[in-house]
């Protein structure tokens, strides 16, 4: 037993009376669905262009992380990327599309439009304040627009949580890894000081190199 | 291709020629020199005609209708209307103000002209209030049917918006 428990505690499923199941099914439906996510794209304004597209196309190529079938259907998607500004008439037609997804079905909500109505929170009359007031969200990615690496790491904090999620003890429950702690060793003053430093670096520009970088590039029209 | 789609290509006018050549076609129009293009103000009764004109003219040929939208100014109690027009054969640009009183605003509609207006008559009747006599179908084209008030007039105010906190 001690294997079992030492090295696959999942695959332990305790019974009512004292007794235990060995079973690994969960890891593997879990681990199955974590790594096929089909995706509803749900683009509705900047978002879509700037993190979704660009996600899903070559460079950054969700292919790698098993979700790049992009559905135009609900009935074939069980994830929901919400890139973009959610306004008043558009929230039931959202709240649809998520009625009509199989379970189980996940969503993340990319950038700070679809957390909480982003730059359009004040003195909107239309814009939704998070798509969290429609539907449930699972992964938050902050941004505005976020990088396409940012919703990487959004999926993979989403497969994390599907893999530790919904087992046939815990049915519907789902456990949400909790990914925002400091690494060892590092203090919060030492983030700061480096985005300064990072802000100061780039908010500093030299006109001189600049202008020789883009002499050169007419060079190489001019050829 | 019909030779009258053809681009009338290095036939553009100048800026001041555009203005003068529409100041021609309608002498009460004024130049708009504070714009970073071509542009004039014209009264709500020249406007239709106008428009018309403007399009059929041989040396102006305005045939796209690029945006038309408006400005509210309720200090001064108007609504200026904005059309920003393109000839695609001549390749040059103009834009068009017309004021309209606030409290009453009711202007022509130049779908007649360009039919795209329809749309975008409707989309600033939907968000300013601005009613075009002869539109054939002036709905509301963004918000629900059953929204009340116009959002982008400057004193809009309703439950759903949230102040900065100060
Ligand atoms: S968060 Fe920013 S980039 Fe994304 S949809 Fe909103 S305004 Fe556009």
């Amino acid at each position: 037993m001690g294997l079992v428990t030492d090295h696959l505690p999942g695959a332990l499923l305790p019974l009512p009376g004292g007794g235990a199941l060995l079973t690994a099914i969960d890891q593997v439906v879990n681990w199955s669905r974590a790594n096929s996510l089909w995706p509803l794209t749900f683009g509705t304004s900047c978002c879509a262009i700037e993190v979704m597209m660009a996600t899903g196309a070559a460079r950054h190529d969700l292919a790698r992380f098993g979700a790049e079938v992009a559905r135009p259907s609900p009935r074939q998607a069980d994830l929901l990327i919400i890139a973009g500004t959610i306004v008043k008439k558009m929230a039931p037609r959202l709240r649809t599309l998520w009625e009509q997804m199989a379970e189980p079905r996940y969503v993340i909500a990319t950038g700070s439009c679809a957390i909480s109505g982003g730059p359009f929170l004040y003195h909107s009359y239309t814009t939704i304040r998070g798509a969290d007031e429609v539907i449930p969200v699972d992964v938050y990615v902050p941004g505005c627009p976020p990088r396409p690496e940012a919703l990487l790491y959004g999926l993979l904090t989403l497969q994390k949580m599907i893999r530790e999620g919904s087992t046939l003890a815990r049915p519907g429950q789902v456990r949400r890894p909790v990914l925002a702690a400091l690494p060892d060793g590092m203090t919060l003053d030492d983030v700061r000081a480096e985005i300064a430093a990072l802000v100061q670096e780039t908010a500093t520009v030299d006109r001189k190199a600049a202008a020789a970088v883009g002499a050169a590039f007419a060079a190489q029209d001019r050829v | 291709m019909a030779a009258d789609l053809l681009p009338l290509a290095g036939l553009a006018l100048s800026p001041d020629a555009l203005v003068a050549a529409v100041q021609l076609l309608c002498p009460a129009a004024q130049a708009r020199p504070d714009c970073d293009r071509p542009a004039v103000k014209v009264t709500v009764g020249d406007w239709p005609e106008l428009a018309g004109r403007l399009r059929a003219h041989a040396d102006l040929l305005f045939d796209l209708l690029e945006t038309h939208t408006a400005i509210d100014w309720p200090e001064s109690g108007r609504i200026e209307l904005v059309y920003l027009l393109t000839s695609l054969r001549r390749g040059h640009h103009l834009t068009v103000f017309v004021d309209i009183p606030r409290d009453d605003p009711v202007a022509p509609s130049v779908c007649a002209v360009w039919p795209v207006a329809q749309w975008q008559e409707r989309e600033v009747y939907d968000l300013f209030g601005v009613r075009y006599a002869d539109h054939p179908d002036l709905r509301r084209l963004f918000l629900d049917d059953d929204w009340q008030g116009f959002p982008l007039r400057k004193d809009y105010a309703d439950a759903f918006m949230l102040d900065r906190p100060s």
